[in-house]
């Protein structure tokens, strides 16, 4: 079992009853890079995720294979040479909304919150701490956070033929409608 | 000198042309119509699901990142935002329902949104095991 799932079922099995947990699998991750030469966006809207509205733990994991591109030949570099999607199939973010105490489950509204955790791409994991939002409304509650992001850091290299077409800084837009887990 | 000014020109024609080959076959190349494309393996789902439950790295070397048309029970259909997923629920794990998660084409959404019950066959590009779930996209219902 690995890191992630240790998490989920920390998050699900072993919190206190009272604890309301938020899940979704149908989670929203884009990657924005724009230059002078070319501007390309990745979609990818089947990701995992999950909220325990008490400790503020909070995960995501996603497949990169599911990243869609506009041209086949982006996503067939994307894939083969620089996340290599198939040594590290998937990339993940395990840490906590450290704010949780300000946003009130029982009350719609949109509340300013602080992630911070570990994040996984390329087999690399980097601590982050970037500022987001959480709306809730009902029994739903959205997390969206727009970040920045250098490819170097998770050592994926462009080569230099291309270097021109790729930021250096990628945008990185993360979307998550969660629901109230009933189970 | 003439001979010279043809040789250039022939020179510079075939150099466009080729430049134009390029950006439209090479950088500008369709995406696999995944409709369309012969799948890699035939299986039930059910099959699928078991091989990356028992061997995650085996099954993953085998049908990550290949296109694969699966049968089984449709459990269910989900529409979040823009999206139509098919659900193959294989077992109940800590996330609910688990099993083989089919993002559909867009024209395909529509033929499947009363089928949830029946015996499906679907066919989609596989890109892997996210813990919980097999993921397949692009994925066309097959009549």
């Amino acid at each position: 079992m690995n890191r992630i799932l240790i998490v989920i079922a920390v998050l699900i099995l072993v919190s206190p009853a009272f604890a309301q947990k938020y899940i979704t699998k149908n989670g929203y991750i884009k990657f924005y890079s724009e230059t002078p030469v070319e501007t390309i966006e990745a979609h990818n809207r089947q990701v995992n995720s999950a909220l325990d509205s008490q400790s503020g733990d909070f995960v995501f994991k996603v497949l990169m294979k599911s990243f869609a591109f506009e041209k086949a030949l982006m996503q067939e570099h994307f894939n083969e040479n620089y996340v290599e999607s198939h040594k590290f199939p998937s990339a993940s973010f395990i840490g906590k909304i450290s704010n949780i105490q300000d946003v009130k489950f029982t009350q719609n509204g949109k509340y300013n919150v602080t992630v911070e955790g570990d994040l996984t791409i390329h087999g690399v994991t980097k601590s982050i701490m970037e500022n987001g939002v959480i709306e809730v409304a009902g029994d739903r509650v959205t997390g969206v956070s727009k970040f920045i992001l250098k490819p170097a850091d998770f050592d994926i290299r462009i080569p230099k033929t291309v270097i021109n077409n790729i930021a250096e800084e990628i945008e990185v837009t993360v979307e998550v409608k969660l629901e109230k887990y009933k189970g | 000198m003439k001979k010279w000014i043809l040789i250039t020109t022939a020179i510079l024609i075939l150099g466009i042309i080729g430049a134009v080959l390029a950006y439209k076959f090479v950088y500008n190349k369709p995406h696999i119509d995944f409709e369309k494309a012969t799948p890699d393996f035939i299986l039930p789902a059910m099959e699928v699901y078991n091989s990356y439950k028992i061997s995650r790295h085996e099954a993953s070397e085998k049908y990550t990142g290949k296109v694969l048309q699966v049968t089984g029970t449709l459990s269910k259909i989900e529409t979040p935002d823009s999206l139509t997923i098919a659900v193959f629920a294989i077992e109940e794990g800590m996330f609910g329902d688990e099993g083989i998660r089919c993002s559909m084409l867009e024209g395909q959404a529509s033929k499947i949104q009363d089928l949830a019950g029946n015996e499906v066959t679907i066919k989609g590009f596989c890109t892997g095991f996210n813990d919980t779930d097999i993921i397949m996209e692009y994925c066309s219902l097959i009549e």
